[in-house]
C-alpha cells in the first residue's frame, strides 16, 4: 500500500495549465507593463511558496523571510558589480548564500518554543537591514547597489524564465511536501512532543526545511535583483515580510500550490487599483480583511480542491 | 525473575522547590507488567518524562537495555525501543488517523518496505481499521486512546509507558482496551509500565505495582501486596479492596 499520497495528476495537469495560461497571456494582450506585472508575480510566488513549505508546513512562522530574499538579492549584486562575476553565476550564488543564513539562523532560534522563533526572525531581518545602512561604503547604503546586469534582455523571455523557475520550485516543494518528509512537517505542526515521542529528530527537520526554504527566497532575490537591475535595503524590510505571509494566507497556507496563486492574486490585486488613487490602500486592505475573516483557509487552493473534487465526482 | 530490561536507581527531580522524586529505585524485567499506582500529583508521570527523557533528572540514573538513558534526547530513546502514551491525548491534528500511525513509523527503528500496510495492520489491531482516513480530530476519546497507543507500537517498542489509558472512558471502552493491553502483552511480548487510577482494571491486568506518595516509593509488590499494604491504603487507596468483586472505582 503506498504510504505518501505523491503528486495528483489533476493537480499536476491543473498547475501546467495554469502555467501555460500565464505564459501565453502576454502574448496575447502585448504590453510591457503586463510583463512586469507579471514577472514580479512570479517572483513573489517563489517567495510565497518557499515561506509556505518551511513555515506554512510546520506552523513556525517565519517573519524574517525577507532576510533570505535580502541576502540573495545583495549575493547577486556583489557578485555581479563589486567581482565581476557573470550574472547566471548569482542564481547558485545567491541560494547557497541564503542557505548559509538559513542554517546559522536556524540553528539557535529553531530550538525556541512559543514566538520567539517569530521575534527572532523579524530581528534579524531588521538587523541586516541596519547593516546594510552602518556598512554604506561596502553595501551603497540607502542607494544600495545599482546597475545590475539583466540574465536574459527580452523582457518576455526573462518573464518565462522566472515562469518556469516558478513551477520547477512549485514542482520541487509540492513533492516534497506530499512525502514523508512534509508528512513530518505537518505532524511537527500537530503536535511537537508527540514527534519526539515518535522519535522524530523535529529540530533537524526544521533547520533543513529553513535552509531549503532560505534556498529559493534567495533565488528568487537574485531574479528580483537582475529583474529591477538594483539592490536597496528596503528588500529586508518587515513588510516584504508581511506581504509574502498575506499571500500565503490568501492562497491557502500549507498548501505549497496555494500560495502561488495568492501571489498573483495579490500582485495583480494591487495593480489593479492603482486607478483608485488614495483610496487603493483602503480598498485593499478591506478586501484583504474579507478574505482572511471569511475564507480563513484561503481562497485559492480551497477553491482549486472544491474544483477538483467535483471534477472527480462527475460520472464519466 | 529475568535480567531487567528498565532499571532506574536513585532517581531524584525537583521542580523548583518543589521536591517531586526521592531516590527512586525501579526494576522492570523483560515481559512485565509493572503499574505505577499513587494520588495525582504524587510524581507519576514525571517519572515517565525522566524515562523517556521529556525532562532531564537532577540525580540519578536510567537505563534500558544496560544503555544508560541519562543524557539521551527523547526521540534517540525511542530508538532505542521505549515508546510512551500521554495523559492528555495529543493526536496530530489535521493529518488522518492513518497519517498519525505512518508519523509513528518514521522513527529510526522500523525497517519495513511497505509502511502503508504496516500502518494499516496496526489500525486493525486496535480496531480503527475503518476510520483510516477520518481526520484524528474527529474521533471520539475512546478512539484516540486508541491511536495513541497505534501510534506508539508504531515506533516498534520493546517497553510501552502508558499514562492513564483508561482516563476518560466507559466501562466497554475499558474493558475492550483492556483486552488490547493483554494482547499486546502476550502476542507482541511487550513489557509495559501502566499508570493507571481506575484500581480495579489496573490490579488486573498488572503482574506487579509500585505505590509511589509525595515522590518516594511507600511499596512495591504484587497487587494482593500492594491492597494490604496500611501505607497504600492510608495514602491512596482507602479502606475499600480494588480487587473485591463489589469494589466500584
Amino acid at each position: 500500500m503506498k504510504a505518501f499520497k505523491g503528486l495528483d495528476k489533476i493537480s499536476l495537469a491543473g498547475g501546467l495549465a495554469a502555467l501555460l495560461f500565464l505564459a501565453v497571456v502576454p502574448t496575447l494582450l502585448p504590453g510591457k507593463y503586463l510583463i512586469g506585472v507579471l514577472t514580479v508575480a512570479a517572483i513573489y510566488g517563489i517567495w510565497s511558496v518557499s515561506w509556505d513549505f518551511m513555515s506554512g508546513l510546520t506552523g513556525r512562522e517565519n517573519f524574517g523571510h525577507s532576510l533570505f530574499i535580502g541576502v540573495g538579492a545583495y549575493t547577486a549584486g556583489f557578485l555581479n558589480v563589486q567581482f565581476g562575476v557573470g550574472p547566471w553565476w548569482s542564481l547558485p550564488a545567491s541560494m547557497l548564500v541564503a542557505m548559509f543564513f538559513g542554517l546559522i539562523l536556524g540553528f539557535p532560534t529553531l530550538r525556541l518554543r512559543g514566538p520567539y522563533f517569530a521575534l527572532a526572525m523579524l530581528s534579524a531581518a531588521v538587523i541586516m537591514q541596519r547593516l546594510m545602512l552602518i556598512f554604506w561604503e561596502f553595501t551603497g547604503g540607502e542607494e544600495g547597489i545599482q546597475d545590475i546586469k539583466p540574465l536574459i534582455k527580452n523582457q518576455l523571455h526573462y518573464y518565462w524564465f522566472v515562469l518556469s523557475l516558478l513551477g520547477l520550485t512549485t514542482l520541487l516543494l509540492a513533492w516534497m511536501a506530499r512525502s514523508r518528509w512534509g508528512l513530518i512537517l505537518r505532524a511537527i505542526r500537530g503536535d511537537e512532543a508527540t514527534c519526539l515521542a515518535a522519535g522524530l529528530p523535529i529540530t533537524t527537520y526544521k533547520i533543513v526545511s529553513l535552509i531549503i526554504s532560505a534556498g529559493f527566497a534567495g533565488l528568487g532575490g537574485a531574479l528580483y535583483a537582475h529583474y529591477q537591475l538594483q539592490v536597496s535595503p528596503q528588500l529586508f524590510a518587515v513588510v516584504t515580510s508581511i506581504t509574502i505571509i498575506t499571500m500565503v494566507y490568501v492562497g491557502g497556507m500549507g498548501t505549497i500550490f496555494g500560495p502561488v496563486g495568492g501571489a498573483l492574486l495579490l500582485t495583480l490585486m494591487t495593480e489593479g487599483l492603482r486607478d483608485f488613487g488614495e483610496w487603493r490602500l483602503m480598498i485593499y486592505s478591506l478586501m484583504l480583511i474579507f478574505i482572511l475573516f471569511f475564507l480563513p483557509n484561503g481562497i485559492v487552493a480551497p477553491t482549486w480542491n472544491k474544483l477538483r473534487n467535483w471534477r472527480s465526482r462527475e460520472p464519466s | 525473575m529475568s535480567r531487567a530490561l528498565l532499571e532506574i536507581q536513585h532517581l531524584d527531580k525537583h521542580f523548583g522547590g518543589l521536591h517531586v522524586l526521592k531516590d527512586i529505585n525501579i526494576s522492570v524485567a523483560q515481559g512485565e507488567i509493572v503499574g505505577i499506582l499513587g494520588p495525582n500529583g504524587a510524581g507519576k508521570t514525571t517519572l515517565f518524562n525522566l524515562i523517556t527523557g521529556f525532562i532531564p533528572a537532577d540525580e540519578g540514573h536510567v537505563s534500558f537495555r544496560g544503555h544508560s538513558l541519562r543524557k539521551m534526547k527523547s526521540n534517540a530513546i525511542v530508538g532505542l525501543g521505549v515508546a510512551r502514551t500521554f495523559q492528555l491525548c495529543r493526536p496530530f491534528v489535521g493529518l488522518t488517523v492513518l497519517e498519525n500511525v505512518l508519523v509513528g513509523s518514521l522513527g529510526p527503528r522500523v525497517k519495513s518496505d511497505d509502511l502503508g500496510q504496516r500502518a494499516m495492520d496496526l489500525l486493525d489491531q486496535v480496531g480503527l481499521l475503518a476510520k483510516a482516513h477520518t481526520p484524528s480530530e474527529l474521533l471520539s476519546y475512546g478512539d484516540l486512546r486508541r491511536l495513541e497507543i497505534a501510534r506508539a507500537l508504531a515506533t516498534d517498542p520493546e517497553l510501552l509507558l502508558l499514562d492513564e489509558p483508561f482516563a476518560g472512558l466507559g466501562s466497554s471502552e475499558i474493558e475492550a482496551l483492556s483486552t488490547l493491553i493483554r494482547q499486546l502483552h502476550k502476542e507482541q511480548k511487550l513489557t509495559i509500565l501502566l499508570i493507571e487510577h481506575r484500581l480495579r482494571e489496573f490490579m488486573q491486568l498488572v503482574s506487579r505495582v509500585v505505590a509511589i506518595d509525595f515522590g518516594e516509593v511507600i511499596a512495591e509488590g504484587s497487587p494482593v501486596d500492594i491492597v494490604n499494604n496500611p501505607r497504600v491504603i492510608e495514602a491512596y487507596i482507602g479502606k475499600q479492596n480494588p480487587l473485591s468483586p463489589s469494589h466500584d472505582a
